[in-house]
């Protein structure tokens, strides 16, 4: 059988998890997203509670950069890569808030649907909005986790985007380039 | 881009780090001012972030010290306390921006976008500036003759306005260096100067050197590219023979002027510039509008402070006083060793005409320091230079001149061939060969 070796070989796995109040509908779309657009297999865990020293207590956010190092250490399960959802206001100290964070081939990335929520007027999009909008911030920082940097096309979802009016303007979608080093990533994990 | 971050927070450091390595640049952190000074020594950086508050050497002491040893780099503060007015210190130093603590992501990159233009702006304006430097020349401005005086002060004066100014002279006056006098004692000395020679380039490269244009444009224009009205950006812009634009480029520059916009060619969509405009002209313009050459309007445009630069022969207290320059000048750029002109020679160069003006004078003095084997110019190594009184007037041909010249210089020397070879630069049996040829005797003047 010449095709046993390839079936054997399992596909990495992703493992998404929703913390606190999250939705655990929005962890369902952003696995789908990424077993759908990276070839990776993906799964969901149900809700665990946020580690409670990522809150600052000053700012009343949550430390992205922290939640990241408590779960990395944790050393969860037998993801490739790991997911992590929040609801709630994340933060680096560089910045008043991020939509997501992950560090340059590492292996967890934090989302918040907190900023996704609210349209630049003020005012709340439809729900299946907000989570296309989790679903291109999760491709984006998993391709981070890929070791893939920023892209300058801005129909790339590599590109940077520092508002949610940028992220709707981009398209699910990486640019040829940034493919190529997906493909690459994911051939030799 | 080459970035350092320097801040004595640890977190904050990563913080950086982590988001301009995921951006693909190259980042260094420094934990304070002496190990960012340390790090400079070792590479060359494109941008700073420093943070004000540190202990030993602060933000503000850092940012002076990069600016004076590497004015190149840019610097952005950050300030964790919202304290604007050490900002603004900051940005009077040379910061190029402020952040305060925590911004928001886009600001950052809005910062980033800034200095990438910058960037972009400062090459484009190295590459025109060199390609513009092969045409033109530089020195100082010499002279202390009363006539050079009344163009000094009137530097002096009109510097500060912007007012748009018409330098008037023959050519080789100087008329580039009047302009450059007057770009660098204006407020816009630290912007861009841009000379352009029209009379040196074909009104339809002008048209594209001047406006720019857009790709596709013609047969060539692969890329976008921005004019140098454009890329002066706030600087002054030099015309140098403007008598020699074409009417409808006149009619352009008029709009230009009047609207403070530019259109690239091949492009509908006007571009707000801003520069002052120095032009210069060889020519006669009031003889160029009667003929219908030159449009009224546009000389009007341009001609709101004139500038008359007087030529060399006006300005004779001046002549010793350049040559030594000159002299000097070409002692440094070659190995020739030549210290002085002689009383004889420099009489000479006082009773010569110049049509030439400044630049035939440096260009006279060069070549006799070429074919010069003492360390003195004597009368001898000018003999070629036309003697006084038989300058072009009725315009004789070369032959006459040097025949004339010959004649001159062998009554001179009461006709002893040696000497009179001597003077004149050239061996015996070329004296004699040209003798021949111009059949030239003892007294043939008076037969002319
Ligand atoms: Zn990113
Ligand atoms: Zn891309």
């Amino acid at each position: 059988m010449p095709d046993d070796d390839r079936v054997d070989r399992k596909k990495p796995l992703v493992t998404v998890i929703p913390f606190g109040q999250t939705p655990v509908i929005a962890a369902k779309v952003i696995a789908a997203h990424i077993s759908g657009y990276l070839n990776m297999d993906a799964e969901t865990l149900p809700s665990m509670p946020i580690p409670p020293d990522a809150l600052d207590g000053e700012r009343l956010q949550y430390n992205a950069a922290r939640i990241i190092e408590t779960l990395e250490a944790a050393d969860m399960t037998n993801a490739f890569k790991i997911v992590a959802l929040f609801d709630v206001d994340l933060f680096i100290p560089l910045f008043t808030h991020v939509f997501g964070e992950a560090r340059q081939n590492g292996r967890v990335a934090a989302i918040s649907l907190y900023r996704l929520s609210i349209h630049a007027d003020g005012s709340c999009p439809p729900s299946d909005r907000i989570l296309e909008r989790a679903a291109k911030i999760a491709l984006h920082e998993m391709g981070h986790l890929l070791n893939l940097l920023h892209c300058a096309d801005p129909l790339c979802l590599m590109n940077f985007s520092d508002t949610v009016d940028n992220l709707d303007q981009t398209p699910f979608n990486f640019c040829r380039y940034c493919r190529r080093s997906l493909h690459r990533a994911l051939a030799s994990p | 881009m080459q970035i350092m971050i320097v801040d004595d927070e640890r977190i904050i450091r990563e913080s950086f780090f982590h988001w301009f390595q995921k951006s693909g640049h190259t980042v260094e952190t420094a934990a304070s001012g002496a190990e960012a000074l340390d790090k400079l020594t070792q590479a060359p950086f494109d941008l700073l972030f420093v943070d004000i508050k540190m202990p030993g050497m602060d933000g503000i002491e850092l940012l002076a010290a990069v600016k004076e040893r590497y004015p190149e780099t840019l610097v952005v503060i950050i300030t964790a306390y919202g304290s604007i007015e050490s900002a603004v210190n900051a940005m009077k130093i040379g910061a190029t921006d402020y952040l305060v603590k925590p911004f928001k992501p886009d600001q950052l990159s809005l910062v980033m976008e800034k200095v990438a233009q910058h960037q972009k702006r400062s090459s484009e304006y190295n590459y025109l500036k060199g390609r513009l430097e092969k045409i033109t020349r530089f020195d100082n401005i010499i002279g202390q003759s009363a006539a050079m005086t009344a163009v000094f002060e009137m530097i002096a004066e009109v510097a500060d306005s912007d007012a748009s100014v018409l330098l008037a002279g023959e050519t080789g006056t100087g008329k580039e260096l009047i302009a450059r006098a007057i770009h660098a004692k204006s407020p816009r000395a630290n912007l861009p100067f841009i000379a352009i020679n029209c009379g040196a380039i074909p009104d339809t490269l002008l048209e594209s050197e001047l406006f720019g244009h857009q790709k596709g444009a013609y047969t060539g224009a692969t890329h976008d590219r921005k004019g140098f009205l454009e890329v002066v950006g706030g600087g002054t812009l030099f015309l140098d023979e403007v008598g020699e634009i074409s009417p409808k480029m006149q009619v352009d520059l008029l709009r230009v002027l009047e609207d403070k916009t530019v259109t690239r060619v091949g492009s509908r969509r006007p571009v707000s510039v801003d520069f002052r405009l120095v032009t210069a002209t060889s020519r006669d313009l009031d003889a160029q509008i009667d003929a219908g050459h030159f449009r009224e309007d546009f000389y009007y445009r341009i001609n709101v402070i004139q500038i008359d630069i007087p030529p060399l022969r006006q300005r004779k207290a001046d002549i010793q006083l350049l040559a030594d320059h000159f002299l000097k000048k070409l002692c440094h750029e070659t190995t020739k060793r030549v210290d002085r002109i002689s009383p004889r020679a420099l009489q000479l160069l006082e009773a010569y005409d110049w049509p030439g003006n400044v630049r035939e004078l440096e260009n006279a003095i060069e070549r006799a320091m070429v074919l010069s084997k003492s360390r003195m110019l004597d009368e001898a190594d000018f003999a070629f230079l036309q003697p006084p009184g038989k300058a072009a007037a009725h315009g004789p041909a070369l032959r006459d001149m040097e025949k004339h010249h010959i004649l001159d210089i062998l009554d001179q020397y009461g006709w002893n061939i040696t000497q009179a070879a001597k003077a004149l630069g050239i061996n015996r049996v070329t004296l004699h060969k040209k003798i021949r040829r111009y059949q030239l005797k003892a007294g043939s003047r008076d037969n002319q």
